[in-house]
C-alpha cells in the first residue's frame, strides 16, 4: 500500500539529482564559470540591484554576489560534507561495536554515552563550543563532529540489532567466523545502505544548521567567500539590501531542497528503513 | 509501574551528571586560564599585567578553588550549582542564575505558543494528506513540507519581519517580553516546524487505517466519521514523543528567531553573551538548556506509562523497538 502512495516518488529522486548536478557543476566551476573576482571591490557599484552585469547585485563593497556564491559553495558544502563524512565512520563503528556486543558493558556505556549527547540540543552545543574556544568554521564543524555521529550511531545499532536475528548471522557464527569478519562482511553491508539515505537527509540538515549558526555570527568570518560570512554580513543589511542575504540564501534552499528529495526518493526504494525509521 | 519510573529518574540523573562532566571538561579545555577568562579575555583588559590584575587572579583563583586538585574543583563546582548557583556575569556582575531565571518565562511562552501552532497544523494537515493521501492535496501539502523545510529559519524570520513590521506596519519592532509581540514570531517558528509533525500524522493514520480494526469498521458500514475519529485517538499516541522532543528543540532552537525578533528570551541572551564572551553565562545557558532536555524527555516517559499500559511490563524491551 505504502509503496503505491508514494508512486510520485521516482520524480523526486530524478529532480534532486538533476538540481545537485546543476548545483555542483556550478560551484565546482566556480573559477571558470563566475563572471568576476569573488574578492574583487569596486567602490563605484556598491549595495547594487540584481541587474544584467551582476545577477545576484554586489555586496556592500561592490563585490559580485554571484561569483561569491559559487566560490563560497566550494568551502561550505566540502566542509560539510568532510564533518558528515567523520560523523558518520564514528557513528558506523560506535554503532556496529554496541549492536555487536548488545548487552555488554560496552554497549551500555556507548548507550549512555549517545543519551546524554541527545540532552544536549545542537544548537546548545556549537553555541558552547563557540563561546568558549572561538567562533570560526573549524570550531563549528568540529560542534557538528561530536554531535552528529549520535544518529548514525543509534541507526547502525538498530540495523545490526535485526540482522543479528537473520539465519546469515547464526550461519557465520556456527562457522566460526570471527567478530570483526561478521561485522564486516555480514554487518556493514546491511548498515550501509539505511545509513546512507540518513545522511543524505542529514547533510540538509546540517547545512541549514550551519548557515544559522553562521546568521548569528558563529561561523566563518568575513571577508571569506563563504555562505555563512555572507549571510552573517547580508543580515546586517537586509533592510537596505535584502538581495545580499537572497542570494547565498537561495543557493542553501536549492542545495538542502535538493539533498531532502534525494533522500526521499531513495528512502521510498530501501524497505529495510521504512521499519527502522528513527 | 514505580520500578519502570524509578529507573528512568535515575537514568536522567545519571544523564545530567555525565552533562555536568562534559560541561565542565569543555570549560577546563577551552584555550587560557579559565581564571583570566572569567576576568575578561586577554587583550581586552587594559589592566593587564598590573600588580591589581595579578592580585585579583590570585584572589578569584583562591575564590573559586582553582588551586586545589581537579576532582576537588569539579565536586566544589557541582555543589554550587546543586544550591542554583550559577556564578556571575563577568559582563553585568549580576547573578547568572536570576538572570536566566528573568528571561526563561519569555523562551517557554515563545515555545509552547510555537508548539501549539505546530500541533495544529500538523494534526490538520497531517489528516488532510492521510484522507486524500494520493491526491492533488496530499500532494501539494508534501510539496509544501519538503519546501518549508529545506528554507533556512532566518530566511522565513526575516521575511516575516520584511512584510509585517516594515511592510504593513502591524508588529511593532522592540526588545519587549508582551504579549502583542508575541503573534509573529511563535507563528513562524511554529510554521518552520510544521512539516515534521504533518509528515508523522500522516504516517501514522496511514497506518492505522491500514489496520484490521479499520477494515472491520468499514465492513460493517460504521460511519466515516466515527472511524477516522477512532483511527486518529490511535494515531496520536505515538505524537506524543513528537511533540515532547519537539518542544525541547525548540527551547534550544529559538535562538535564531529570539535573535531576529529580538526576543528577550534565554538563547537571545547566551548569543549576546558568546560575543562578548562572558563564560559563566554560557555555561549557565547550556546547563539550564540540558536541564530541561532531560526533565522533557523524563516527563514523556512518565506520560507514556500512564498512557500505555504495555510499557510498565515491558519496559526495556519497548525501548528497544522504538530505537
Amino acid at each position: 500500500m505504502k509503496r503505491r502512495l508514494n508512486s510520485k516518488n521516482p520524480a523526486s529522486l530524478i529532480i534532486g539529482l538533476v538540481v545537485l548536478a546543476i548545483l555542483a557543476i556550478a560551484i565546482l566551476g566556480a573559477p571558470l564559470l563566475a563572471p568576476y573576482d569573488p574578492v574583487a571591490q569596486n567602490a563605484a557599484e556598491r549595495l547594487e540591484k540584481p541587474s544584467e552585469k551582476h545577477w545576484l547585485g554586489t555586496d556592500r563593497f561592490g563585490r559580485d554576489i554571484l561569483s561569491r556564491t559559487l566560490h563560497g559553495g566550494q568551502t561550505t558544502l566540502l566542509s560539510s560534507l568532510l564533518a558528515l563524512c567523520a560523523a558518520l565512520a564514528i557513528g558506523l563503528l560506535v554503532g556496529m561495536a554496541a549492536g555487536m556486543f548488545h548487552g555488554s558493558a560496552l554497549d551500555h556505556i556507548l548507550m549512555r554515552i549517545i543519551d546524554v549527547l541527545l540532552a544536549f540540543p545542537f544548537m546548545v552545543f556549537a553555541m558552547v563550543i563557540a563561546g568558549l574556544f572561538g567562533t570560526g568554521l573549524v570550531h563549528l564543524l568540529l560542534a557538528v563532529v561530536s554531535v552528529w555521529w549520535v544518529s548514525f550511531a543509534r541507526l547502525t545499532r538498530s540495523v545490526v540489532l535485526h540482522a543479528k536475528n537473520e539465519t546469515s548471522y547464526a550461519a557465520a557464527k556456527v562457522l566460526g567466523a570471527s567478530n570483526l569478519a561478521i561485522m564486516r562482511k555480514e554487518l556493514l553491508p546491511k548498515a550501509i545502505s539505511p545509513v546512507l539515505i540518513l545522511a543524505t537527509f542529514e547533510l540538509g540538515t546540517l547545512i541549514l544548521s550551519i548557515a544559522a549558526l553562521s546568521f548569528l555570527g558563529l561561523g566563518a568570518q568575513p571577508p571569506a567567500p563563504e555562505w555563512g560570512s555572507m549571510l552573517a554580513d547580508g543580515r546586517a543589511h537586509f533592510f537596505q539590501a535584502p538581495h545580499i542575504l537572497i542570494g547565498p540564501a537561495a543557493f542553501i534552499v536549492a542545495t538542502v531542497l535538493a539533498f531532502n528529495l534525494i533522500g526521499e526518493g531513495l528512502r521510498d526504494r530501501l524497505d529495510p528503513y521504512e521499519k527502522l525509521e528513527l | 509501574m514505580h520500578t519502570v519510573l524509578l529507573r528512568k529518574l535515575l537514568e536522567a540523573l545519571l544523564t545530567l551528571f555525565f552533562a555536568t562532566l562534559i560541561i565542565f571538561a569543555l570549560i577546563r579545555l577551552a584555550p587560557g586560564d579559565p581564571v583570566r577568562l572569567m576576568l575578561g579575555h586577554p587583550g581586552e583588559i587594559a589592566a593587564q599585567g598590573t600588580s591589581a590584575y595579578d592580585e585579583k587572579v590570585a584572589e578569584l583563583r583562591a575564590e573559586l578553588g582553582l588551586d586545589r586538585n581537579i576532582a576537588v574543583q569539579y565536586v566544589t563546582w557541582l555543589g554550587r550549582l546543586a544550591q542554583g548557583d550559577l556564578g556571575t556575569s563577568i559582563f553585568t556582575g549580576k547573578q547568572v542564575g536570576s538572570e536566566i531565571a528573568a528571561r526563561l518565562p519569555a523562551t517557554v511562552t515563545l515555545s509552547l505558543s510555537a508548539l501549539l501552532v505546530q500541533i495544529a497544523l500538523g494534526l490538520i494537515f497531517g489528516m488532510v494528506a492521510a484522507l486524500r493521501s494520493g491526491k492533488l492535496a496530499d500532494q501539494l501539502i508534501r510539496v509544501a513540507c519538503v519546501a518549508l523545510a529545506s528554507t533556512p529559519a532566518f530566511v522565513v524570520g526575516l521575511v516575516a519581519l520584511a512584510l509585517f513590521a516594515v511592510k504593513y506596519g502591524v508588529y511593532e519592532i522592540s526588545s519587549d517580553f508582551s504579549a502583542a509581540r508575541l503573534w509573529l514570531p511563535a507563528l513562524t517558528l511554529g510554521v518552520l516546524g510544521a512539516p515534521q509533525l504533518v509528515r508523522i500524522m500522516r504516517a501514522n493514520l496511514l497506518t492505522e487505517f491500514g489496520k484490521i480494526y479499520v477494515s472491520s469498521a468499514q465492513s460493517r458500514g460504521l460511519d466515516r466519521k466515527r472511524v477516522v475519529r477512532h483511527a486518529a485517538r490511535n494515531a496520536l499516541i505515538p505524537l506524543v514523543t513528537m511533540v515532547a522532543l519537539s518542544f525541547a528543540g525548540l527551547i534550544g532552537g529559538a535562538v535564531v528567531i529570539e535573535s531576529i525578533f529580538s526576543w528577550p528570551g534565554i538563547g537571545k541572551y547566551a548569543l549576546d553573551s558568546i560575543l562578548v564572551k562572558d563564560y559563566p553565562v554560557i555555561q549557565g545557558y547550556a546547563l539550564v538548556a540540558v536541564l530541561m532536555v532531560v526533565l522533557i524527555h523524563f516527563l514523556v516517559d512518565v506520560v507514556y506509562s500512564a498512557l500505555d499500559p504495555r510499557i510498565h511490563h515491558k519496559g526495556e524491551a519497548g525501548r528497544e523497538e522504538k530505537a
